[in-house]
């Protein structure tokens, strides 16, 4: 890992370039996701009540911190290579350092966001289990997709620059059909849209992961579970694959 | 492509018919409609050839110029051996720390001070911080820049910007050197400084691929002269008897008295 420091430095650099200068500098990643998670409550929990579950905002706030953690992460580092092209263009470095970087940051983000929520809903809904003991791994695998998903997206956009609007366009609808103000068995009877809703779209399993663990102190189902780790390792090599298969022109497209 | 930096000595270069192209678009990338229908946009101009079959082996120690018409192919070649633009076709290699002058300040953070550059600058070439800590002070005082390299580089005229550039190239510990031309911006007094700083990393042992039109400078600098035009090697061998060549090809000869 000659490049470790190469990888430190940039993390550092995107936390602090972003809001420089600003008076909140970086509490601006927790504010973002915060007024979004407040917007997402009072629309879902209060306007539209349909409170099928116990203490439904901890139900909503464990399904949206996991969603804000992927939309965040992959919309930030679809242009990333593109923004560090004098980098790309000067050095001879590993490439996937900049969009790991950016997935990093957010991973902080998002650990922040959960230290605040995990200890308030583990109190409230009295789920202090063994099946905490999960959320490593569950958490870990959460990363390594995201990271996967991110690598793909960023070296895609970098040769076609209609991937990042694609995506983007893209990440609203997902976000309704991911379940995240519902549970798939709570709304559709149908089991073609059942497992639609639970299997084709590979971050639901992750937000029921992690929402069984900590909302409702169970061990997640094994298919669930199984799914998860399979999920992450495949986005990952996958991910790797095709950003090495991809890198070799970067400094002549950015 | 194919690399081979492992099985080099360090400081030693090696290029084998090698060959390059760019699209010359303004619009470097593809449209997702392209990939789709699975061919490229029709018209506009054919791809440059950059490099057209350019071998050449470089010795660990050497000091190599490489002059040329603007679009000779110096700077691909110098990107090239930089391990930052693939080939087409051939094979490349550099044993050892590469470390390359390409663009003048390129990747510098312009909101960050000359220090943090610094840091970056090194990280970028794989340096740990320990290491770049160590040269830290030797960088500044390179640099002349003062209190300066506390300001933020936004702040730097651009011959500020030359020489902290340089300065941390200049003691990153290089095998090889590449540089492109980013002298000329800085004023005499440092240019001499950095001649004489490049004299210094050569009789350590480095390796100095150098492209400039300064044709005093490189008969300075180095031993042996590489001439290209149009992607192609038109000469290689002892600079003393290159310049004439060189000047012979730009029809400038009879501007430069040569002596009786």
């Amino acid at each position: 890992m000659a490049y470790r420091y190469l990888f430190e430095q940039m993390v550092r650099r995107e936390l602090r370039q972003k809001y420089r200068g600003s008076a909140l500098g970086v509490l601006w990643y927790l504010i973002n996701p915060l007024v979004l998670m407040g917007a997402y409550y009072l629309m879902f929990g209060v306007i539209f009540d349909q409170a099928s579950e116990p203490d439904y905002p901890l139900f909503l706030l464990v399904g949206l911190i996991v969603w804000v953690f992927f939309n965040q992460a992959v919309v930030s580092a679809a242009p990333s290579l593109l923004d560090q092209g004098a980098l790309i263009r000067k050095a001879r470095f590993p490439r996937e350092i900049i969009p790991t970087s950016v997935v990093t940051v957010q991973l902080v983000t998002f650990l922040a966001l959960l230290a605040l929520l995990a200890p308030i809903t583990i109190a409230i809904r009295g789920s202090l289990d063994v099946a905490l003991l999960l959320l490593p791994l569950v958490l870990a695998c959460l990363f390594a997709f995201i990271l996967g998903f991110a690598l793909a997206v960023s070296i895609l956009h970098a040769y076609f620059r209609d991937v990042a609007p694609i995506l983007s366009a893209a990440l609203l609808p997902w976000f309704f059909v991911s379940p995240i103000f519902f549970r798939p068995e709570s709304i559709t009877e149908q089991r073609t849209a059942r497992f639609v809703l639970e299997w084709v779209n590979p971050i639901a399993p992750y937000i029921g992961a992690v929402r069984d663990v900590l909302y409702g102190g169970v061990v997640p189902a094994a298919p669930e579970l199984a799914y998860v780790v399979i999920a992450a390792a495949l986005a990952l090599l996958g991910g790797r694959a095709l950003f090495r298969r991809m890198q070799g022109e970067l400094a002549v497209v950015v | 492509m194919t690399s081979f930096d492992d099985a080099l000595r360090p400081g030693e270069i090696v290029l084998e018919h090698a060959s390059r192209s760019f699209s010359v678009r303004a619009d470097r990338g593809r449209t997702l409609k392209e990939m789709l229908i699975g061919r490229k946009r029709a018209g506009g101009p054919p791809p440059v050839e950059a490099l057209r079959d350019v071998s050449l082996h470089i010795e660990p120690g050497e000091t190599v110029g490489m002059v040329g018409r603007n679009g000779a192919g110096k700077s691909s070649t110098l990107r090239v051996l930089a391990g930052i633009v693939p080939l087409n076709c051939g094979r490349v290699g550099c044993g050892g720390q590469v470390v390359s002058q390409l663009e003048l300040g390129a990747g510098f953070g312009r909101e960050f001070s000359g220090r943090e550059n610094i840091f970056l600058n090194g990280a970028l070439h794989g340096l740990q911080k320990e290491q770049i800590e160590a040269r830290l002070d030797a960088i500044i005082e390179f640099s002349e820049l003062g209190d300066f390299i506390d300001a933020p580089v936004a702040t730097y005229s651009s011959g500020m910007f030359l020489r902290l550039g340089f300065s941390i190239a200049a003691h990153l510990d290089a095998d090889v050197l590449l540089i492109d031309e980013v002298l000329a911006v800085g004023d005499e007094a440092f240019q001499r400084k950095c001649e004489a700083r490049i004299a210094e990393q050569i009789a350590g042992g480095a390796t100095l691929v150098l492209v400039s039109h300064d044709a005093a400078l490189i008969e300075r600098t180095c031993e042996r002269l590489v001439v290209l035009d149009g992607g192609r090697k038109v000469f290689d061998g002892p600079v003393d008897e290159g310049m004439p060549f060189y000047h012979r090809l730009m029809g400038t000869a009879d501007a430069v008295p040569s002596p009786q």
